[in-house]
């Protein structure tokens, strides 16, 4: 019976690390259509207007894109809670996760927000998920650096799951518009609320109920 | 003598044919004075009968039913132009354009009987020879294929109307227009649930493309598109705004999608398969940040990504 229980949890472990690997990789081939540099290339087709008005705003872009890449591997690789007998490797590889957040890829994630796609509803929701980002990662440094491991397992475990909305809400893209075809702005203004609130109540869910 | 002959013939017929041709009837006449002092220049006849004729182009063509898929003679009908360039003593030149396909043709033109013969150069499976009568202002006939087995319907009966083509940036689609692209089916697979026997069932069924109100109001011959006008569209909305600059000036379409949506308007008229000159500076920028669009609404509207 024991022994049950504790196998459903390390079948789910695989399909999770199995899954977000899948997703990876086709975020990472995202972020190469923006190699070599082109600043009328993929999501950039589309905001030309952005990048002509705006002489920062392609930064703050290649900035988020460039980073983020790095934040999606460097959180998951911490979240494990292993070192893979390297010295201190959840320790260093946490630190590059929370400095790559706080430092470059919220800020410019919130800058970003103002101008998001898809009207006032969207832009909204880009600029909570930053600051709620900046803010739960910021909570997760310090409490490590207070030596509050339980606080700073959860304020990690809230800041990963922002994170993976990177994910989640290209996910619920393939699925609305398979099922409902609906305009692509109107398909926008969904996902960027349903990439992460799903996330964020089903983490609270967990750690109310489960004490993870 | 003889051209004389031809002036007064041509006299006669455009009085008769109406009494608002004053001014052309002069013309006709002054032109051939010129011809006849200056004997190189071949002497053009009949300059009134010059221009552009549209209209229809059907014929019967062999379609496969799509329910039981059996075999029947289904009625096709595109919008031809013909234009008439040229027309001399024993030759006729000009050009025909159907669907994208622009060709010469000469011929020659009976004028007892007000008919032409014109042969397309014949280097093409899709050439063949009009043989055609003119009265008044329209043009009526028929068209046969060289190589019967190349096409689909080798014979089409032909009913034209003499049009000036006029570039005008106004033209829009009829806003009672049939706003369904029928020539790209898209085949999905849904899922039926029978509520008795509870089994599950899947079967195909194809739906088509639809356009949206969007086409009857973003002119991209007339304003400058901004990329916020276009954001929300999807791509059948941003084909059709883009090629309404082409159609405009005259451009003939190979798609089927957009020769169908075009020629439910009157002020469709192909003359060309080739306009790209004719575009103004802000119809070239428009298109371009269309065809930026369009890229997007292919590569990334149902993809993951943004």
């Amino acid at each position: 019976m024991l022994a049950a229980r504790k196998h459903i949890p390390s079948f789910l472990k695989t399909l999770l690390i199995f899954g977000f690997g899948y997703f990876f990789w086709l975020i990472l081939k995202i972020t190469l259509e923006y190699v070599p540099f082109n600043p009328n290339v993929s999501f950039l087709m589309i905001k030309q207007t952005e990048v002509q008005d705006r002489p920062e705003y392609l930064s703050f872009f290649y900035t988020h894109v460039y980073t983020s890449i790095f934040v999606l591997l460097s959180g998951f690789l911490a979240i494990l809670r292993k070192d893979f007998g390297i010295k201190n490797f959840h320790r260093n590889i946490g630190k590059v996760y929370i400095f790559l957040i706080l430092i470059l890829a919220a800020p410019s994630g919130i800058y970003m927000g103002f101008f998001a796609n898809g009207g006032f509803l969207s832009k909204i929701s880009f600029i909570i998920l930053g600051s709620l980002w900046w803010l739960t990662t910021y909570k997760a440094y310090q409490s490590a650096r207070q030596k509050r491991f339980k606080e700073h397992k959860q304020w990690m475990r809230r800041s990963f799951a922002l994170t993976l909305s990177a994910l989640t809400l290209r996910i619920w893209k393939v699925i609305i518009v398979y099922l409902f075809h609906p305009n692509p702005m109107d398909v926008y203004q969904i996902i960027a609320w349903l990439g992460w609130i799903p996330n964020i109540l089903l983490i609270e869910y967990l750690i109310a109920k489960k004490h993870i | 003598m003889k051209i004389l002959n031809y002036t007064l013939a041509s006299l006669l017929t455009v009085s008769l044919l109406s009494c608002k041709k004053d001014g052309k009837m002069n013309e006709t006449g002054k032109d051939s004075v010129i011809a006849k002092k200056d004997s190189v220049v071949i002497p053009e006849i009949y300059k009134e009968y010059y221009g552009i004729y549209t209209g229809d182009f059907a014929g019967m063509e062999k379609m496969i039913d799509e329910t039981d898929g059996s075999e029947y003679e289904g009625s096709i009908n595109k919008r031809i132009s013909l234009k008439i360039n040229r027309i001399t003593k024993d030759s006729v030149y000009g050009q025909s354009i159907v669907s994208g396909n622009q060709r010469p043709f000469r011929g020659i033109f009976n004028e007892s009987t007000k008919s032409f013969v014109l042969d397309e150069p014949g280097n093409d499976k899709t050439d063949g020879r009009f043989e055609v009568k003119l009265s008044g202002d329209s043009i009526t006939g028929k068209w046969n294929a060289f190589n019967k087995t190349a096409v689909k319907s080798p014979l089409k009966t032909i009913k034209l109307s003499k049009k000036d083509f006029v570039y005008n940036p106004n033209f829009m689609l009829d806003k009672d227009s049939d706003l369904v692209d029928w020539s790209n089916p898209k085949d999905f697979v849904e899922k039926y649930t029978d509520d008795e026997t509870g089994k599950t069932e899947s079967y195909t069924t194809s739906k088509n493309r639809v356009a949206s109100e969007a086409i009857f109001n973003l002119n991209a011959s007339k304003q400058k598109l901004s990329e916020k006008d276009l954001k929300n569209l999807r791509k059948i909305d941003l084909e059709i705004i883009k090629n309404s600059v082409f159609a405009r000036h005259g451009y003939s379409f190979k798609k089927e999608t957009y020769r169908y949506f075009f020629e439910q308007t009157d002020w469709y008229i192909p003359v060309s398969n080739n306009v790209d000159k004719e575009l103004s500076p802000m119809e070239k920028e428009n298109v371009a940040l269309l065809n930026r669009f369009i890229k997007y609404a292919e590569d990334k509207y149902d993809s993951f990504g943004r």
